[in-house]
C-alpha cells in the first residue's frame, strides 16, 4: 500500500507532463486510496479522508495550471507585422457615436483650465505616498486625533494611499521656495485620486478625486483667499455668486474654514440655498516651516475640494458609485 | 455630539429663534448636521395624579386607575368628579403618585418618526375603557427602564405639560465633532454655551464652582482613610486627583430632571453615582471615573496605593464591558499596588466595578497624555464619550473644580460623604504662555482693518486675559480651558471666527503678471482621451486596488503588488500592477448588459513593486494607458489587428510613428504577462524605446476573465509615448509637381513569411531607386490549404523633377520585385 504522500508526489509529477491531465483524477491510484477508507478503523477514517481530499485539491489546482499551459500552447501564431488578417480587410474603428470621455476627467480639465488661466500651475497628485507627506509635513503629529478624520489605508510597508491631495503641498512649497525668495509667489493646484477607508454607498466612495490649491506670498490674506475662491466659482458657473464660510478644523491651516456658494442659476439656483464646496484656510506656520519657508516673512492660503460633487451637481448624477463602475450604460450618456 | 439648547440656556441667554441660532453656530462655531425638535414629541404629554388605583377584575396584572389632569385635556370622557379612567399594566402604579399621561389622539413619543406612529385612542381593555395611557420612560423615548411607568419625582402641578416641567420643549443640535477636534472646552455644555454667548456678543459668566481652581471638597466624615497616588512617568498624566467617599446608595436614582437631560444627549441614566460622573462630563468635558473602594483595597493588598503607569509585558485586564485585553507599554494603566484596575481614560476594570453592593467609592478626576490615549483607543477599539473628550486634551486645571462639584452632587444625589482628603499627583503640563499681538499682524493675515480695541473686545468676550503692552501691542493669555491656543495664528483665528469670517471682504491677491502654461503631459493625455473617444472607445475609471485573485487570473505575481493591510474588502486588497486586469474585469458584465461590441480604455497610474523607489523613497508610479476591445459576435479578422488599429490611430493623431515587433521572449513584465506572445507585438517608438504591448490575451487569461473569443487590447507607458511625441522632428517632404504612377504587385510567399520581411525588402530596394516610392498593402490572400499566401502591395512612384515614363516605372518596380523575390523566395503572380 502506497502512502498518500507517495501517491500525491507521483500523480503531481504525471500532471506536469500529461497532455490530458484531467484523466489523472480517474486513475487507479486514487480509486485505491478511496477503497482503503472502508478497511480503516472508524476512528482513523476522518483524518485519512481529509488527507485524501487535500491530495485531490492539490491535484485539481495542478491540473488547472497544466491545462492553462496546454491551452496557451495550442495557440496558432499570427503575422503581427501584417496590416490586417489574411483573407480579410481592416475592421476599422468603432462608430464615433459610441465613444466617450469619462465625465470626471472632462470636468477635472475644466477646473484645471480655470486655475491655469488664473495663474496656478497644475501638478498631478501621487496615488501612493508616505506618512511624512500625508501627515507629518502638514502639522499632524503622530497619534494626533485629527488623523482619525482621514480614515487612511496603509500598505504593509506603511505607505499610504493619500487621503487628500494635500499630500503634494509640502513638495509644492519646497519647489516654490526659491521663486518666493526671488520676490515671486507660489501658486499651484494639485489634482488627482484620493482614498479613504469608507464603506461605499450612493454618496460615499473610498476612491474619489480632489483638486487642491496653494498660494503663498508676502502679503496673502484670508480675504484674498475668499476672493480667489469666489473668482474660481464665478468663472466655473459663469455668474456672480454669493459666498459663505463656516469655521472648521484642519491641522494644516490656521484659521480653517469650510467654503460654500449660493446655488448658482445653472443648477436651478435658489437664494438662501448653500452648496458646501471645499475646505480652506491660511497655511499653518508649521507647514511653511517644514518646507523651509520663513512664516514670519511669508504667508499663504490653501484649499481643497472634491471633483465628483461638481460633476454630480452639473448632470444631476444620483449615485457616486457610477463613476468607477465601468458601466457602458452610464459612460455612453456622456458621448 | 448632541447639544441641548435648553441646557445651553442654563448658562447663557439665547434670544434667537432656532433657525437663526443654528445659522449663527454654523457660521461661527461648528457645522450642525441635524436639528431635532424634541418638543414635538411631548406636546400632548401631561403630568397627572393617580387618584384611584385598583386591580381590573379578571386580569392578573392590570389596574384601573382614575387620574386627575386638572381638567386641562378637552374631549375626554370623565366621571362625575372630572377624573379620567386609564388602564395600566405597570407594577409600580399606585394611588397618589404623579405620572405622565398620554391622552387619546396623542402619539406615543417612542413611535414618533417611525414608519408606524402609534396614535392612542379611548378603547376597551378587558372590558374597561382606557383613555390613552400612563407612560414609561421608554414609551416617552427617554431611556430604557423596565420598572414600570415614569414616576414624577418633584411636586409639579397636576395638569402641567410634561415638556414644560422637564424642559423637554427643547431643540437638539447634532454637531459635527471633527471640526472641534482642537476644542476640548467645546465638548462640554458650559464651554459650548460660552461660545454661544461670544458669537451673540454677550458677556459670559463661568459658573462660580467651575471658576474655582482651588476648591474645597466638603467636610470629611467618619473613618478617615489616606490613599496615595503616584504618576510613575510624568509624561503619562499632567494631573491625577482622587477622593474616597463613603455611604453611597447605589440603588438611588439621580433627579428625574437630570436623567432627562442625560437621556436627551444620548447618555443612559444608570444610578445616582454613575449619573454624577456622566452629568459632570457632559457639562464640563472633564470625564470622571468611580471605582468600588473596597474592591480596590482588596485588589491592592489592603491599601489604596494608586499608580499611573504603562502596561507591562503579558499583562492583561478585564474591562467593564467584559472584554479581556492585553496591555502594551503604550497603554496608560491605573493600578492599585501593582494590579491593573483600569485602562486610563478609556474604561475601568471589572475588578473594581461599581455594583449593587457598593458602599464606598473612589472618584478619579485626571488628565492623560492624549496621544497615548488615542493609540490605546485605536488599538483596543474603544470609542466612549469619555475617551472622545480625553483625546482632545483636557486641561489639568479642570480636574479640581469638577471633582469638588462631584463630591457635592454625590452627597446630594447618592448620600455619599468624603472620608479622605483629595490626594493628588502631578506630571508634566504645558505652560500657558502669554502671546503678543499687534493689530497690523491680525489685519495682515485676515485682510481686515480692525482696531486694537475691537480686537481686545472680541478676546475679552471669551475670557482671554488681555493687557495693552503699548498702544500697538497686546499681551494675550488664553483662559486655561483653551488648551488649543499656542501661537499668534490661533488667536487670530479666534478673532476672525468670533467676528465672523463672512464679514471679511473678498479681495484678490497680488500676483506676478506672467502666463502659466498647461502641463504638456496633461495636454497630451487630454488629446489621447479625445482621440480614443473619437475612435468609438469609452473611457473608464477603475479602482487602484484589486483583489488578489484578479492578479492571479492575470498571471501576475501577487508579491509584486503593494498590499493594503486595512482594506475594506478582499476586492480592494492590492495595488494594481497594470490597468488591463481592471479593464478585463469589466468586459463580461458589459457584454451581459447587451453591449456586444465595444472598446474601453483607461489612463491611470499603476504601482508594480518592481518599479522601485523615487529619491524621496516613495514608490515610483508609472503612467499607463490600456485599451481593450471585445465583441460577442464573430468577426472576419483576428482581434489583434483591430487592437493595433486603435493604437495606430492614436499614434497618428499624436504624430508618433510606432513599430511593432514580434515578441521574442516571454513577456514577463506585469503589463505584458497577460498577452499571448504568439499573437501579440511589442510596441516601440521611432527611436526604438519599448512602449508596451498590443495583442490578444492568453487563453488562460481569457478563461479567467470570461472574455469572448474576440478580445484584444494594448497597454503602454503613456509617459514614454509622451516623450516619443515630444522628441519628434517634423518629417515633411515637399509635394512633387509631377504626377505619380501606381503599380500593384502580387507576391506569393510561403505562409510563414511575414509582411514585415516583404516590406523590409521593398524598403531596402527603394533606397537604391532615384524615385520616391510609397508602399501600401492592397490584399492578403491565403488559399484554403494554408501553405502559401498572396500579398499584394501598391507601389506609388514619384519623381521630384520629371514626369515618369512607363518604362522607367516598370524598371523600378522590377528592381523592387527582384529584391523581394531574393529576400523571401516569393513568386510574382
Amino acid at each position: 500500500m502506497q502512502s498518500i504522500n507517495d501517491v500525491s508526489q507521483a500523480l503531481l509529477a504525471q500532471v506536469v507532463t500529461s497532455d490530458t491531465p484531467r484523466d489523472i483524477l480517474k486513475s487507479s491510484e486514487i480509486k485505491d486510496l478511496y477503497n482503503q477508507i472502508a478497511q480503516l478503523d472508524p476512528s482513523e477514517r476522518g483524518a485519512y479522508g481529509k488527507q485524501v481530499n487535500t491530495l485531490k485539491l492539490n491535484l485539481m489546482s495542478a491540473i488547472e495550471v497544466r491545462e492553462a499551459e496546454l491551452d496557451n500552447a495550442t495557440v496558432t501564431p499570427i503575422d503581427i507585422s501584417a496590416p490586417w488578417d489574411v483573407n480579410s480587410r481592416p475592421l476599422g474603428l468603432l462608430p464615433t457615436t459610441y465613444g466617450s470621455e469619462h465625465p470626471l476627467m472632462k470636468e477635472l480639465s475644466v477646473v484645471i483650465d480655470i486655475f491655469t488661466r488664473m495663474g496656478f500651475a497644475a501638478i498631478e497628485s501621487r496615488q501612493i505616498d508616505d506618512d511624512f507627506h500625508m501627515f507629518g509635513a502638514l502639522n499632524f503629529p503622530e497619534n494626533h486625533p485629527a488623523r482619525d478624520g482621514y480614515d487612511t489605508f496603509r500598505t504593509e510597508e506603511n505607505f499610504i494611499p493619500p487621503a487628500h491631495t494635500s499630500t503634494m503641498q509640502h513638495r509644492i512649497l519646497k519647489d516654490g521656495k526659491a521663486r518666493l525668495e526671488a520676490g515671486g509667489q507660489i501658486a499651484a493646484v494639485s489634482y488627482g485620486r484620493v482614498f479613504r477607508n469608507e464603506d461605499v454607498d450612493a454618496t460615499h466612495e473610498h476612491t474619489f478625486y480632489q483638486c487642491e490649491g496653494v498660494f503663498v506670498s508676502e502679503t496673502a490674506t484670508l480675504g484674498d483667499m475668499l476672493g480667489t475662491l469666489r473668482a474660481f466659482f464665478e468663472s466655473y458657473y459663469g455668474q456672480a455668486l454669493k459666498i459663505k464660510t463656516q469655521p472648521a478644523y484642519f491641522p494644516f491651516v490656521e484659521p480653517g474654514l469650510e467654503f460654500a456658494i449660493e446655488r448658482p442659476a445653472a443648477l436651478g439656483g435658489k437664494p438662501g440655498e448653500w452648496l458646501e464646496m471645499l475646505g480652506c484656510g491660511m497655511i499653518h506656520p508649521n507647514v511653511l516651516l517644514a518646507a523651509g519657508i520663513d512664516p514670519t516673512q511669508y504667508q499663504g492660503f490653501a484649499w481643497g475640494g472634491g471633483i465628483e460633487r461638481l460633476v454630480m451637481l452639473k448632470y444631476g448624477i444620483e449615485d457616486l458609485r457610477h463613476f468607477e463602475s465601468g458601466k457602458l450604460q452610464f459612460l455612453r450618456k456622456f458621448v | 455630539m448632541i447639544i441641548s439648547v435648553n441646557w445651553l440656556k442654563k448658562f447663557t441667554a439665547v434670544d434667537l429663534p432656532i433657525d437663526e441660532l443654528t445659522k449663527l453656530i454654523g457660521a461661527r462655531i461648528v457645522e450642525i448636521e441635524e436639528v431635532v425638535d424634541l418638543g414635538a414629541k411631548y406636546k400632548d404629554a401631561l403630568i397627572v395624579r393617580v387618584v384611584e388605583c385598583g386591580p381590573l377584575e379578571g386580569t392578573d396584572h392590570l389596574n384601573v386607575t382614575k387620574i386627575d389632569d386638572n381638567g386641562v385635556r378637552p374631549d375626554v370622557e370623565r366621571d362625575e368628579n372630572g377624573l379620567v379612567q386609564v388602564v395600566c399594566g405597570a407594577p409600580n402604579v399606585k394611588a397618589g403618585m404623579l405620572a405622565v399621561w398620554l391622552p387619546p389622539n396623542s402619539v406615543v413619543p417612542d413611535s414618533l418618526g417611525t414608519s408606524e406612529p402609534f396614535v392612542l385612542t379611548a378603547k376597551k381593555l378587558r372590558g374597561a375603557v382606557s383613555n390613552g395611557m400612563l407612560a414609561s420612560a421608554q414609551e416617552l423615548a427617554l431611556f430604557e427602564d423596565h420598572t414600570g411607568i415614569l414616576e414624577i419625582d418633584n411636586d409639579a402641578e397636576v395638569g402641567a405639560s410634561f415638556a414644560a416641567v422637564y424642559e423637554l420643549d427643547d431643540y437638539l443640535l447634532d454637531i459635527e465633532n471633527k471640526s472641534l477636534t482642537h476644542r476640548p472646552d467645546a465638548f462640554g455644555i458650559i464651554g459650548f454655551a460660552r461660545e454661544i454667548a461670544a458669537v451673540q456678543g454677550k458677556l459670559f459668566v463661568t459658573p462660580e464652582w467651575l471658576a474655582q481652581l482651588d476648591p474645597t471638597y466638603g467636610d470629611k466624615v467618619g473613618d478617615i482613610v489616606v490613599p496615595t497616588v503616584e504618576i510613575d512617568d510624568p509624561d503619562l498624566s499632567a494631573r491625577y486627583q482622587a477622593v474616597v467617599l463613603s455611604g453611597a446608595e447605589v440603588a438611588r436614582q439621580s433627579p428625574l430632571e437630570i436623567q432627562t437631560y442625560l437621556a436627551r444627549v444620548g447618555v443612559r441614566p444608570i444610578n445616582a453615582v454613575v449619573d454624577v460622573t456622566n452629568y459632570l462630563m457632559m457639562l464640563t468635558g472633564q470625564p470622571l471615573h468611580a471605582f468600588d473602594y473596597d474592591k480596590l483595597v482588596a485588589v491592592g493588598g489592603g491599601k489604596v496605593d494608586i499608580h499611573i503607569r504603562v502596561g507591562r509585558e503579558n499583562e492583561k485586564l478585564e474591562l467593564l464591558d467584559g472584554r479581556t485585553i492585553e496591555l502594551t507599554s503604550s497603554d496608560i494603566v491605573i493600578s492599585a499596588g501593582s494590579q491593573a484596575v483600569g485602562l486610563a481614560g478609556a474604561m475601568g476594570g471589572l475588578n473594581t466595578a461599581i455594583d449593587e453592593h457598593t458602599k464606598n467609592i473612589i472618584i478619579e478626576s485626571a488628565t492623560f497624555n492624549l496621544y497615548k490615549l488615542r493609540a490605546t483607543q485605536m488599538r483596543h477599539g474603544i470609542f466612549s464619550e469619555a475617551i472622545t473628550r480625553f483625546t482632545k486634551g483636557q486641561p489639568p486645571e479642570l480636574t479640581a473644580p469638577v471633582l469638588a462639584e462631584a463630591v457635592k452632587l454625590m452627597s446630594e444625589w447618592s448620600g455619599a460623604q468624603p472620608i479622605s482628603g483629595v490626594v493628588e499627583a502631578q506630571g508634566e503640563s504645558d505652560d500657558n504662555r502669554s502671546i503678543s499681538l499687534t493689530a497690523s499682524r491680525v489685519n495682515s493675515i485676515l485682510g481686515t482693518s480692525l482696531s486694537l480695541s475691537e480686537i481686545e473686545n472680541v478676546l475679552r468676550s471669551v475670557e482671554f486675559a488681555v493687557v495693552e503692552v503699548d498702544h500697538v501691542t497686546l499681551a494675550v493669555a488664553a483662559p486655561y480651558w483653551r488648551a488649543d491656543i499656542h501661537i499668534v495664528e490661533d488667536v487670530i483665528e479666534e478673532i476672525g471666527r468670533l467676528r465672523g469670517f463672512d464679514a471679511i471682504a473678498p479681495t484678490l491677491p497680488s500676483h506676478d503678471f506672467s502666463a502659466v502654461s498647461p502641463s504638456a503631459f496633461d495636454v497630451m493625455r487630454a488629446r489621447t482621451r479625445q482621440l480614443l473617444a473619437r475612435a468609438g472607445a469609452n473611457e473608464v475609471l477603475t479602482y487602484s486596488f484589486i483583489h488578489g485573485d484578479v492578479i492571479v487570473k492575470a498571471g501576475q505575481v501577487v508579491d509584486n503588488s503593494y498590499k493594503i493591510i486595512n482594506s475594506i474588502s478582499p476586492d480592494l486588497q492590492y495595488y494594481r500592477q497594470s490597468l488591463t486586469p481592471s479593464l478585463l474585469s469589466l468586459v463580461h458584465a458589459n457584454l451581459k448588459q447587451g453591449f456586444d461590441n465595444f472598446a474601453i480604455f483607461e489612463i491611470n497610474k499603476v504601482h508594480p513593486k518592481n518599479a522601485g523607489f523615487t529619491d524621496e523613497a516613495v514608490p515610483i508610479e508609472l503612467d499607463a494607458l490600456a485599451l481593450t476591445i471585445a465583441s460577442s459576435k464573430n468577426q472576419a479578422s483576428a482581434p489583434y489587428y483591430q487592437a493595433k488599429e486603435f493604437l495606430e490611430y492614436l499614434a497618428s493623431g499624436l504624430g508618433v510613428v510606432l513599430r511593432f515587433e514580434a515578441v521574442s521572449v516571454d513577456l514577463d513584465q506585469p503589463q505584458a504577462v497577460l498577452f499571448e506572445n504568439k499573437r501579440s507585438a511589442t510596441v516601440l517608438d521611432q527611436f526604438g524605446t519599448v512602449l508596451g504591448v498590443v495583442g490578444e490575451y492568453k487563453k488562460s487569461v481569457s478563461k479567467g476573465f470570461k472574455l469572448p473569443e474576440f478580445s484584444a487590447g494594448f497597454e503602454i507607458d503613456i509617459a514614454k509615448l509622451f516623450e516619443a511625441m515630444r522628441d519628434l522632428k517634423p518629417g515633411y517632404v515637399p509635394l512633387s509637381r509631377y504626377p505619380s504612377v501606381e503599380r500593384d504587385v502580387c507576391f506569393q510567399v510561403a505562409a510563414d513569411v511575414t509582411y514585415r520581411r516583404l516590406i523590409d525588402a521593398i524598403n531596402e530596394a527603394r533606397g537604391t531607386a532615384a524615385l520616391a516610392v510609397e508602399v501600401a498593402p492592397v490584399d492578403i490572400y491565403q488559399p484554403v490549404d494554408g501553405t502559401t499566401k498572396n500579398i499584394t502591395v501598391r507601389l506609388q512612384l514619384t519623381a521630384q523633377d520629371h514626369t515618369l515614363t512607363s518604362e522607367e516605372a516598370s524598371g523600378v518596380v522590377q528592381i523592387i520585385a527582384d529584391k523581394v523575390v531574393l529576400a523571401t523566395g516569393a513568386t510574382i503572380i
